[in-house]
């Protein structure tokens, strides 16, 4: 064991990976020479050489087509999207191609591809460098999502990840990138995709969060403790496909449910997990399920700080749904 | 030989009609498969349909410049026809064909509303069913009554339970019921209340007996008023938290009031009972303990305190139990409140009580007369909050002074409902309907 | 049988730069001239033939209300079968959407295409996308989709791969002059010009983008000459001459395994038919500037050809057709007759195992009502 922070965590899955496997291969910009502009892929370059640590033109959907292309050919392209933020370019080759290419060549053909974005704000990025749009890759059916709070879990489930045969949409939580610490094992080994964890328990409210939110949540949820209300926190870690039994199951037991996340609410991914609780632990429930999340704007700068569904706005959530 | 009915396909343009420039084949041809059959002008763009099948042209339906809906039959071939003799030549294939010859019209721009709709690829309907529905203006639905508020886990142990949300007053934020009203209502309603626990015998209360069939019985539906005083018992048992109060009252005084007064209204056409008294008595009783004469608001968790004096008088009838209402008890002579209770009676007995007759009453007198025992536990007429039965007067020895003489004794039962009557307030306000029956006096003193 | 009439004069898209091997005059051109044997000529004329019956009778198909949609390549099947003949057996195609000829070509079986424009139970594709969505992993042929120009970086992602892995494989890639409009047009040339991928780009400049002329794509004079821009080597042919296609593709491939890059060649042709079923080309173009392609007809001059060296005759041509029709009716008799795919098919191949909330949905379908029929 090692302690490691999320960017260390990452870097070591990636190296872990080509290590074992030389289809294996990153593409990207900026993450050869540099290793990215957040150093989650410095080093490897260094190790394994341009061929497979590949700076790329600037061009997100260049990227993710070429990865398409690559995995057709018999390569496990690693695809880093510098921020979600810029994503939105790439976004036809994800939804009309990259998650389609099983179902559309009735299973002749597939393509596998882990595609990497740092997402989330708290970094004094403004709205170009903050956005969390879990949303529009939850939608889109072929695609599998993946969100880690811990560098544990992130190096577990991005080797999780390229065992996995789908497509899969790797978020990670740059807030917490070097702020998150932990023991992390050496060598290999994986966290089970599609699946959730309980990162405290309690009785009275479960509160679901995932990437930099966890904290704040588990923040909420020791100052709820304070004032005699029990958080059971869930991480949800594998967003889509959703862990609905521990999810339910939790709610059966709180009948109470908050959900936070930083994306702007309508529309939001907490939306659908309400309706799924709605749908599965209706007549469990004790009060309205409630969610903190980013508001209906955009990102903004200077404000951050209120935009952020942080702590001091989980917490009176949280105490809300517990005396409803 | 077989028929094959050809039918104007959409092909693809989201066209609904075609018109027919020209058969290319006629009534009697063989047509070999792909064999050009007709051409079609949808919209603006004419197109060639061949044969689907090989056969023989039975019928064309419809001549040139005739408009052919989507789906209807355009030609009939008949399937099967024997091959032609086999000394007849066999048909050459025709070679490979250069692009064909481009129309002659010269390119045109299109209006908005015509030509094709579409030009990649889109079978795009102008008529879906539904559509034409969307027009009609949305349905004016009836206010529904509000409901109880509550979380859908407490609804649920009500359903289990048994409990009916709108008749458990809420203790909860913003008028909301808890788990723990729910509980109460419960406990209340159960013969063993400290007994039950909370989750106790949930489903069993809510499930239907079921009984088995026997050959020695006869069935009848319950139906009809049947249904409606089964469901109103039931309701009014399940909700109201009822008890009953009896008492006994001397009226000998009355006996001797009602023989005085009998001839005068025999004179004016009307048989004099008791039960006039009776309600009369009622009414004064219910001016002086106004809170009897209310309902239960349990939905809005509120008590109605009635300014008016409706009273239902109940009837038994061949049908069932009628509660027909005497409207405005308290500003009636005795000989009027006769009269009426006569016609409430009369009507109900022989089923033609009028709907205004009916309804909305804020207190009920179950008279049981001769068959009402030494006394009942009569059914509050919810969501009223008592009821009075009245039993037969009985000769029985009575302690008056220091003697024991016989004296003309009748029982009352009153049942309350003891969510809204604490037991004093009952009390007196029997002792009040006592009073002016064991003095009857009073009645025209305060009437 | 067409009688070679005299040449008019050629259309206005063939400048000077326009590699052409089969001359106006009948004679062959030896620089560009790929020295075909008699029986791969006879091989592509069966291949362009077929392509073109296929189109005669899928599209008679969709009038008929048959089959729901048929995109041709009316036209252009020079520069198609003969691209995709260029090709080794160990390089992969990525189509646009009008190359069933290049599919089949490749290997797809017959029945299968037609199981395919008819989404049955035994479609490839289990019936989830319109007709002309084919795929042929066996054939190294890639799966169509219908956003133009997507398919562009795949071919370079596939090429850079087979570099990376220092496998001796090409990627061939077709798309229209419309979608060298594509933002995957720009990342995937740009891209494969500096990774040396190698790919060949078949630009097949048919003149029109559904209703939208070349001049309406581009200011620049020819598509090849977008090449330069990327650094690599562009070059115009005649894509209605197959020899040249067939030349020019095979100088790309050679390139392209020696490690020398990607190339991009703009077959100069015309799309003779409408867009796709759904269209109505009279709508925006006249019939004057078709007369001079209808000259330049593709089957008509490799037919020239083969008459001219005694490989052809009508009792060949009437084989052929004949050969064709019953191949096609009982394709077409079997297609009709094999159900469509199963309801629980819908559910399939979106992840290579469905998780719960699809297994979920899978039973609500099966339970539920059935869609009433014709919607």
């Amino acid at each position: 064991m090692t302690q490691m922070n999320m960017v260390q965590a990452i870097n070591d899955a990636l190296r872990v990976a080509m290590r074992r496997d030389d289809r294996v291969v990153i593409l990207g910009e900026d993450v050869g020479r540099v290793g990215g502009v957040f150093r989650v892929t410095s080093g490897l370059c260094d190790e394994f050489g341009e061929d497979r640590v590949i700076d790329t033109p600037l061009t997100e959907n260049g990227i993710v087509g070429a990865s398409v292309g690559m995995a057709l050919q018999g390569l496990l392209p690693v695809a880093e999207i510098q921020f979600a933020d810029f994503v939105y370019p790439a976004y036809d080759q994800i939804v009309n191609e990259l998650a389609k290419y099983r179902y559309r060549s009735g299973g002749d053909h597939s393509a596998k591809v882990v595609i990497r974005m740092p997402v989330g704000g708290g970094i004094r990025g403004g709205h170009y460098h903050s956005q969390h749009p879990e949303s529009l890759f939850v939608h889109v059916p072929g695609l599998k999502v993946v969100c880690p709070a811990t560098p544990y879990d992130a190096k577990g489930l991005l080797l999780a990840s390229l065992d996995d045969p789908d497509p899969i949409i790797f978020l990670e939580p740059k807030r917490v990138y070097r702020a998150a610490k932990g023991e992390v094992p050496e060598g290999e080994y994986t966290v089970p995709l599609e699946s959730a964890r309980v990162a405290r328990e309690g009785r009275d409210v479960t509160v679901i969060a995932w990437g930099a939110m966890l904290y704040e949540a588990l923040d909420a949820a020791q100052k709820a403790s304070d004032q005699g209300v029990e958080c059971e926190v869930i991480d949800l870690r594998t967003l889509w496909p959703l862990d609905i039994r521990m999810l339910s199951e939790s709610v059966r037991k709180t009948g109470r449910l908050v959900v936070v996340h930083e994306a702007p609410r309508t529309g939001g991914f907490a939306g659908e997990i309400i309706t799924l609780i709605c749908e599965k632990a209706f007549y469990h429930l004790e009060a309205a399920p409630v969610r903190v999340t980013g508001f209906d704007t955009p990102f903004p700068y200077t404000l951050e700080a209120e935009y952020l569904p942080l702590a001091h706005r989980i917490l009176p959530a949280v105490l809300e749904v517990a005396s409803a | 030989m077989s028929k094959f009915e050809f039918r104007l396909p959409d092909i693809g343009e989201g066209v609904t009609e075609g018109e027919i420039v020209g058969w290319l084949v006629k009534p009697g041809d063989r047509v070999v498969e792909n064999q050009d059959m007709v051409e079609v002008m949808t919209d603006k763009a004419t197109v060639t349909i061949g044969a689907p099948k090989s056969g023989r042209v039975a019928e064309l339906k419809g001549g040139v410049g005739d408009t052919i809906p989507v789906g209807e039959v355009m030609i009939v071939l008949e399937l099967g026809v024997p091959e032609e003799p086999l000394d007849a030549p066999a048909p050459t294939p025709a070679p490979v064909k250069a692009p064909t010859a481009a129309p002659a019209a010269a390119p045109k721009a299109p209006s908005l509303d015509e030509g094709p709709v579409a030009s990649a690829c889109g079978d795009i309907k102008t008529s879906l069913p539904g559509v034409e529905l969307a027009n009609r203006g949305a349905p004016s639905g009836d206010a529904s009554e509000e409901r109880p508020l509550a979380a859908p886990a407490t609804r649920r142990l009500a359903r289990e339970l048994g409990v009916d949300l709108r008749s458990v007053p809420a203790s909860g934020k913003g008028g909301r019921l808890t788990r723990e009203d729910v509980e109460a209502a419960h406990a209340r309603r159960s013969e063993a209340p400290a007994a039950a626990p909370a989750t106790a015998a949930p489903a069993a209360a809510q499930k239907p007996l079921v009984l088995a069939r026997g050959a020695d019985e006869e069935r009848v539906a319950i139906r009809g008023l049947r249904k409606r005083i089964s469901e109103n018992m039931a309701r009014s048992k399940r909700t109201a938290a009822h008890f009953t109060y009896v008492d006994e009252c001397d009226v000998t005084a009355l006996k001797a009031f009602r023989e005085r007064l009998a001839p005068h209204a025999e004179q004016r056409g009307q048989k004099l009972t008791y039960l006039p008294f009776i309600v009369k008595a009622v009414v004064r009783a219910l001016k002086r303990n106004p809170k009897l004469n209310s309902l239960v608001d349990d939905a809005a968790n509120e008590i109605v305190l009635k300014k008016t004096h409706d009273l239902g008088i109940a009837v038994s009838t061949e049908a069932g139990l009628i509660v027909p209402v005497l409207r405005d008890a308290d500003k009636k002579s005795v000989l009027e409140v006769a009269a009426d209770v006569q016609r409430l009676g009369e009507a109900a007995r022989s089923g033609k009580i009028a709907p205004e007759d009916l309804g909305g009453s804020s207190f009920t007198i179950t008279s049981l007369g001769k068959l009402g025992g030494l006394f009942a536990t009569p059914v509050i007429n919810y969501p009223e909050v008592a009821i009075l039965g009245v039993h037969e007067i009985k000769r029985k020895p009575v302690v008056r002074g220091d003697e024991i003489v016989i004296g003309e004794v009748m029982l009352l039962s009153l049942s309350f409902d003891h969510r809204i009557i604490d037991g004093d307030v009952g009390a007196a306000f029997a002792k009040d309907i006592i009073a002016a029956l064991e003095e009857p006096d009073l009645l025209v003193l305060d009437s | 049988m067409m009688a070679p009439g005299p040449r008019s004069s050629l259309p206005p898209a063939f400048s000077a730069d326009v590699v052409r091997v089969m001359r106006d005059d009948g004679t062959l051109d030896p620089l560009h001239d790929p020295g075909l044997a008699d029986v791969e000529l006879v091989t592509l004329y069966r291949h362009m033939a077929q392509t073109r019956l296929l189109d005669e009778r899928l599209f008679a198909l969709q009038r008929q209300g048959r089959i729901g949609f048929h995109v041709g390549s009316l036209g252009e099947e020079s520069a198609i079968i003969g691209s995709a003949y260029a090709m080794r057996e160990q390089d992969w195609l990525f189509p646009c959407y009008r190359e069933f000829g290049a599919a089949l070509l490749r290997g797809l079986p017959f029945q299968r295409f037609i199981d395919n424009v008819f989404g049955n139970a035994t479609d490839m594709v289990k019936g989830r996308q319109m007709p002309h969505h084919y795929t042929y992993r066996r054939g190294g042929f890639a799966s169509v989709s219908s956003p133009v120009g997507t398919q562009i970086t795949h071919a370079v992602g596939f090429a850079w791969a087979a570099k990376i892995r220092k496998q001796d494989q090409a990627a061939l890639v077709y798309f229209g002059d419309g979608a060298t409009s594509s933002s995957d047009f720009h990342s995937g040339v740009n891209m494969a010009g500096v990774f040396k991928a190698p790919v060949v780009f078949l630009c097949r400049n048919n003149g029109w983008a559904i209703s939208v002329p070349s001049e309406r794509q581009t200011a620049s004079r020819t598509y090849a000459e977008k090449a330069h821009a990327y650094g690599i080597p562009g070059v115009r042919v005649d894509g209605n001459d197959i020899l040249a296609v067939v030349g020019v593709t095979r100088r790309a491939v050679a390139r392209a395994s020696q490690g020398l890059g990607p190339t991009l060649i703009e077959a100069v042709t015309y799309r003779m038919g409408g867009h796709t079923t759904s269209d109505d080309p009279n709508r925006y173009r006249g019939s004057a500037e078709m007369e001079p392609w209808r000259e330049l007809d593709p089957l008509a001059r490799l037919r020239e050809l083969l008459l001219e060296r005694s490989l052809w005759d009508d009792v060949r041509e009437q084989e052929l057709v004949a050969a064709f029709e019953t191949q096609f009716r009982d394709a077409v008799t079997q297609a009709e007759a094999t159900p469509p795919p199963g309801l629980e098919t819908m559910f399939e191949d979106i992840y290579e195992r469905a998780p719960w909330h699809l297994v979920e949905q899978r039973a609500q379908l099966l339970a539920g009502p059935r869609a009433p029929s014709g919607h």
